[in-house]
């Protein structure tokens, strides 16, 4: 252990004196305070700090992640190819110890920098709103929609196989599938039937009305206030693009069952634009003691068209789970996990290759990894022609790529949705547990039995 | 009879991409190097000595055969601890400075911080860096590094030293200091072995030698048996009269043998010594190593090593009169600081006022990979000598004494 110690330590003292880390602080240190300082976002209180805090982390996470990757592979190659290793692995220290020490003092380093800059980016931006001269609206706003960790519920999915199935069965009776359909395969017609039903489900024409029902709806505090967010998609576009609605948030079981003396449903009536996110507040109150939450929507007859709400987003109702400050903390720890994974992969890579081709496989995998979510889509797209191949080789390796994008902080904190410890217990699961210890045991068994000298006859 | 160093048929071939032998680095290598012996090994550049050492200490892994390190594997961290290596250059962290570049070492071996401090300033101290030991190691010159190498090698007290050129790029002083460094700690039954081609070096130190040519062993064998001229006399005499060498010429014509009379000349290297230490006494400045003649305190005396043998050689610093107490010339400022444990553990090696009848029957060494027998009949006889003459009057407490010395003799 004393011996790990003193690798891990020397490995610091070499990140810092060589120069290689200082760069990162100086840039951090520059960039942070200017970004502080410019960004304006969409010119609100809010969008100030959701623009800040986005990007800011997004910087601290990408150049902590270069410098990971570069520290953690200069460090071991460099003693190789200058030969100090000759001297430190010819002491009492075992091998693994001497790659422990090394990826202990990298982390220990990335950890330090890591805690420094988020410390920094927290305090700007809560100091934020005492420094600018924001209106109490804004305040208000972002304080309900940026300094919080909301968590999101989206109405239960509706299953519409059955009706998909019974419509197809129709359409191959008739014949007609050959025509409306032509030159798709089933699997897209499908996909396409269910959406429809889907989308049917979800609207509401004029006059008529929307009902969803949510479970476990559990505000932190339950004299608070909920929110209802949603976004308009319209048949027709009205001439002034807003749709006129009534809403009724609680218990419907109330009424549906004719129970009394619970709390009665919240009237709310609004006039929004189409195609945009708006939200609205209702007391948590309203929501019954076990759980349970109904949200109404109704169909002014003033509007002309009919009302979708698009699948993905198009109703949510959140509330505050957690506060900003826990948000923020668990949002780091990802980032943290990303940069033990890329520790661990720089480590490995460094155990068989020389600096420059390690720097190059390392930032190839980062970047892929940054974009997984596309890579694992397009190639699951084409490999319907290659499917074999595909599924037993390739696509086990992509899966072996942590997925930063999916895990991506800013995506929490921007929109103050609630990034939950099970979360981020899963992604320490799979990103640390497995896939970075895998790296390093790989690593281990490298650096275990390769030959340490260089040849020179 | 175990050997400190021992190869079996070690061969190393490199081969090219395709897996094809393309080199005989090392071929065939069998080499036994005795316990406190300073080995040799020769040989002409790309002769396999390095690739050799490399194997030795598990940087390179034989493609055949076997080297076994003070009877074990010397990537075993419990032999390790026990061996010092200088490679071939100076590889040290550029951006540390001498002291810390020390400090690692240390650490690396777990030694107490106490420990380190007083072993890093007495190596300072020897190496002549003092002065420049908060500097960092990437300004020195060549020489300058080449000692920190050395102090490096040194750190753990080892009992077995391996030496790849050690003297390259060391002026004459320093040259000088790791040959008189070599023969003292041969003195303390540790073993040496280094590899060179600087001839002059290793026939001033080397016990054996083995000649490397090619990978393979050309000669090997006692440096007196293989250098003597048997066919030839030398005799050395004051300055005498010419008539007297005229008697001596007179005599060898007797025997019907050629005679040749000269004045001996100086080494150079002792010419050059001289010089540059009468510079220093006259306190000329450098701004490079401070050549000293020095050989670091602990070195010499201060004994950490398990060995209860080295423990008895030792003297202790409150103790021993100071008369007899030093070694030979060399007085090592460091000396009077050394921190307070040490000088609890000299005081436990201060031991046994023992009779000598007692200490005779002896045998030292409970130890599983200590000395063999023969050597340490050897270093023995210096521990008793020692004994005999300084540790009489001390008995002042025998209570303690007695017990660690029956336990480590309980092999007797």
């Amino acid at each position: 252990m004393r011996s790990i110690w003193a690798v891990a330590t020397n490995t610091i003292k070499q990140a810092l004196r060589m120069k290689v880390a200082l760069i990162f602080v100086l840039l951090l240190v520059v960039l942070l305070p200017v970004m502080a300082l410019s960004t304006t976002g969409d010119y609100t209180l809010k969008g100030r700090l959701q623009t800040f805090v986005s990007y800011g982390l997004s910087l601290t996470s990408l150049l902590l992640c270069l410098l990971a990757i570069i520290v953690s592979i200069y460090t071991v190659t460099s003693e190789i190819e200058q030969r100090q290793i000759y001297t430190v692995i010819t002491k009492p220290i075992r091998r693994f110890q001497f790659l422990l020490g090394k990826l202990l003092g990298v982390m220990l380093l990335n950890t330090g920098l890591l805690i420094l800059f988020s410390a920094a980016i927290y305090t700007i931006a809560v100091y934020t709103p005492r420094f600018t001269k924001a209106a109490d609206s804004e305040l208000i706003e972002a304080e309900n929609e940026f300094f919080t960790a909301r968590n999101a519920l989206a109405p239960p999915e509706v299953d519409v196989s059955t009706e998909v199935f019974e419509a197809i069965q129709k359409l191959q009776k008739s014949g007609d599938i050959e025509q409306i359909y032509a030159g798709m395969s089933p699997k897209e017609i499908v996909a396409q039937l269910t959406n429809l039903r889907k989308l049917a489900k979800r609207s509401a024409d004029v006059g008529h009305e929307l009902i969803w029902e949510f479970e476990n709806v559990r505000p932190r505090d339950p004299n608070g206030s909920l929110f209802v967010r949603f976004k308009y998609q319209v048949s027709v576009t009205p001439p002034d693009s807003q749709v006129y609605s009534r809403w009724l948030v609680g218990d419907y079981r109330q009424y549906k069952y004719g129970m009394q003396g619970g709390v009665p449903m919240y009237p709310v009536q609004r006039k929004d634009p189409v195609r945009e996110f708006r939200e609205f507040e209702v007391p948590a109150v309203v929501a019954a003691e076990d759980g349970y939450l109904a949200v109404l929507f109704f169909n002014d007859p003033l509007n002309i068209t009919s009302v979708i709400f698009p699948l993905e987003d198009g109703l949510e109702v959140l509330y505050k789970a957690d506060t900003f400050t826990a948000n923020f903390i668990r949002a780091v720890l990802l980032i943290l996990f990303r940069l033990i994974f890329l520790a661990c992969l720089g480590t490995l890579a460094s155990t068989f290759l020389s600096f420059p081709v390690a720097i190059l496989l390392c930032l190839a995998l980062f970047s892929t990894a940054s974009v997984s979510g596309f890579v694992i889509e397009s190639f699951d797209y084409l490999s319907e022609s290659l499917t074999a191949v595909y599924s037993y080789s390739l696509k086990w390796l992509i899966r072996l790529l942590p997925q930063f994008d999916k895990f991506n902080p800013s995506t929490y904190l921007v929109p103050g949705r609630l990034l939950s410890w099970s979360l981020v217990a899963r992604v320490l699961v799979f990103m640390v547990c497995i896939k970075a210890l895998l790296l390093l045991v790989f690593a281990l068994i490298i650096f275990s039995f390769r030959e340490i000298a260089r040849i020179v006859v | 009879m175990e050997y400190a160093v021992e190869t079996f048929s070690l061969t190393k071939i490199f081969s090219d991409w395709w897996g094809r032998a393309k080199v005989y680095a090392v071929d065939d290598l069998n080499l036994q190097v005795q316990r406190n012996e300073v080995f040799g090994l020769l040989g002409p550049n790309g002769s396999g000595k390095t690739t050799a050492l490399k194997m030795l200490l598990g940087l390179l892994h034989p493609t055949k055969g076997k080297a076994i390190c003070l009877g074990g594997d010397a990537t075993d961290p419990k032999i390790s601890a026990r061996i010092g290596f200088l490679p071939e250059e100076s590889y040290l962290y550029r951006y540390l400075t001498a002291r810390e570049t020390l400090d690692f070492y240390g650490r690396l071996f777990g030694l107490d911080r106490q420990v380190r401090k007083m072993r890093i300033e007495a190596l300072l101290d020897m190496v002549g860096l003092k002065a420049v030991a908060n500097r960092p190691v990437g300004t020195f010159s060549k020489g300058m590094a080449r000692r920190i190498g050395l102090a490096q090698a040194l750190i753990n007290d080892p009992d077995l030293l391996i030496l790849d050129e050690p003297t390259t790029g060391l002026d004459p002083i320093g040259t000088r200091q790791i040959k008189d460094l070599v023969l003292k700690l041969a003195k303390r039954g540790k073993t040496v072995l280094l590899c060179s081609h600087l001839l002059a070096d290793v026939e001033d130190v080397c016990d054996r030698i083995a000649i490397l040519y090619g990978g393979k062993i050309q000669a090997k064998g006692q440096v007196k048996d293989l250098l003597q001229q048997t066919h030839k006399r030398q005799i050395t005499t004051d300055a005498i009269s010419d008539s007297a060498v005229e008697k001596i010429k007179q005599i060898v014509r007797l025997e019907n043998a050629e005679c040749v009379v000269s004045s001996p000349m100086h080494k150079l290297e002792t010419f050059f010594i001289d010089t540059v230490v009468a510079a220093q006494r006259q306190a000329q400045r450098t701004s490079g190593a401070v050549s000293t003649t020095k050989i670091g305190d602990f070195l010499t005396r201060e004994t950490v090593s398990e060995n209860i043998l080295d423990k008895l050689v030792s003297t202790p610093l409150s103790q021993g009169p100071p008369a007899e107490r030093a070694p030979t010339e060399k007085v090592v400022p460091a000396e009077t600081a050394e921190p307070k444990p040490d000088e609890r553990l000299l005081g436990k090696l201060a031991e046994p006022a023992q009779p000598q009848p007692v200490v005779a029957d002896a045998k030292p060494g409970t130890k599983p990979v200590e000395t063999s027998v023969p050597e340490q009949k050897l270093v023995k006889k210096d521990v008793l000598d020692e004994l005999a003459g300084r540790s009489q009057p001390k008995t002042e407490d025998p209570g303690q004494t007695d017990k660690p010395y029956a336990g480590d003799s309980g092999d007797a």
